[in-house]
């Protein structure tokens, strides 16, 4: 089973937002993600802040 | 400290310890099941659910229980009797008794706390005649009377039940002696997926996790809760749906659909954006397909119980056997 494609429906801000982290800023947050799953079973606070620190400024950027 | 000073002390401590303004506080004084469902947020979200768009955003989400209607279907035809009434505790729409046969099952009570749900499709969609019935399923005595239904069925409603234990006691006295129940139910590794995205990126990012994700039942408890409650010629299996999306937006997007959003009690009301844009980019990586879409899993639960009666065949006496097995194996 297979839910539609990505449509870049970007009336409310959440989908605009969504869209920004999964197609726009997809690069950030495959290096955050990476980050985190190299050591998933020891997860800290702020341990991927940098890789974070990049996607957010991505998103921000993309958003507004 | 006085006496008197304590009790005026005490109602403002139990307003603090007090989960959600929603539901009734839990009482102190009596012994009850612990709450860990908000029901009657469950109910809200429900009915806001069926009446978007007048019940058509609610019926492009139906893929799971549908599916999940459609095994439990089998199973049911599996059982070589036919009844005249069956019970469809927390039916929905009615995703289960939609399949019914009028040779197999005469008529369907559903039963469902959520009106504009258990009304949200109408009776021509239906092949046997139906009954629609207000009413929460965790009150199912206060319905039907004890010791009057062939058969109760329900398909993916019992996952939000507060207490599952007494909920299959009820639904074991409603029946007949030799009534079937046949249930569904969500639990086991349901949605482990977004439950690891989300803890992950909670704690990486606020520093501590919050209950997004209800607890589930194990396999294993099922079994015993049937024993329990008194059923009898047990059969418990498990199945798995895997579902595809293109994103963590639209599988959360699709649980808000179908009414499947969060309702433990202490829930918090929202999830912090920069913690939601870090679990879509953790739920990716981690749990993602090769395809770039993620997949989330239902694992299903399915029980089978009868009410016990003198005509069902028992085992024989320990030391019975005629028969040495040493004689047959050799």
């Amino acid at each position: 089973m297979n839910a539609s494609k990505i449509v870049k429906d970007t009336h409310t801000p959440l989908k605009k937002f969504a869209y920004a982290t999964t197609v726009t800023c997809s690069t950030q947050a495959s290096t955050y993600g990476k980050c985190i799953a190299a050591n998933y079973t020891d997860v800290r606070k702020d341990m991927c802040k940098d890789e974070f620190a990049k996607f957010a400024e991505c998103l921000r950027t993309t958003v507004s | 400290m006085s006496l008197s000073r304590l009790a005026r002390i005490s109602p403002l401590t139990r307003r603090f310890a007090s989960h959600s303004a929603s539901s009734p506080p839990p009482s102190f004084n009596t012994v009850g099941p612990y709450q860990v469902f908000d029901r009657n947020a469950k109910r809200m979200q429900k009915e806001r659910a069926a009446l978007r768009n007048g019940g058509e955003q609610s019926r492009l989400v139906d893929y799971v229980r549908d599916e999940v209607a459609d095994r439990m279907m089998e199973r049911f035809l599996d059982i070589k009797r036919n009844f005249n009434t069956i019970i469809d505790l927390g039916s929905g729409p009615g995703h289960f008794s939609k399949l019914l046969e009028p040779d197999k099952a005469k008529k369907s009570i559903m039963i469902d706390s959520s009106p504009a749900t258990l009304h949200r499709d109408p009776a021509d969609e239906f092949e046997v005649e139906i009954e629609r019935l207000g009413g929460d399923e965790e009150n199912l005595l206060q319905m039907i009377p004890p010791d009057s239904q062939e058969a109760v069925v329900s398909c993916l409603s019992l996952h939000w039940v507060n207490d599952l234990p007494g909920a299959l006691v009820q639904i074991k006295e409603a029946l007949q002696p030799d009534g079937l129940f046949l249930g569904a139910m969500f639990g086991g590794d349901t949605l482990f997926e977004l439950r690891t995205a989300l803890q992950l990126a909670e704690v990486e990012r606020e520093g501590g996790i919050s209950p997004h994700i209800s607890p589930m039942t194990d396999t294993r408890d099922v079994s015993n809760l049937l024993g329990r409650a008194g059923f009898t010629l047990l059969t418990v299996d498990i199945d798995e749906v895997k579902v595809g999306y293109p994103s963590i937006w639209e599988l959360m997007e699709d649980l808000g659909h179908m009414g499947e959003r969060n309702a433990v009690v202490g829930r918090r009301p929202l999830i912090h954006r920069d913690t939601l844009a870090a679990a879509a980019a953790i739920y990716k990586e981690l749990h993602g397909n090769e395809d770039g879409t993620i997949p989330a899993t239902f694992q299903i639960i399915y029980m089978i119980g009868w009410k016990p009666a003198p005509s069902q065949p028992k085992p024989l006496d320990r030391g019975t056997g005629k028969v040495n097995l040493k004689d047959v194996l050799d």
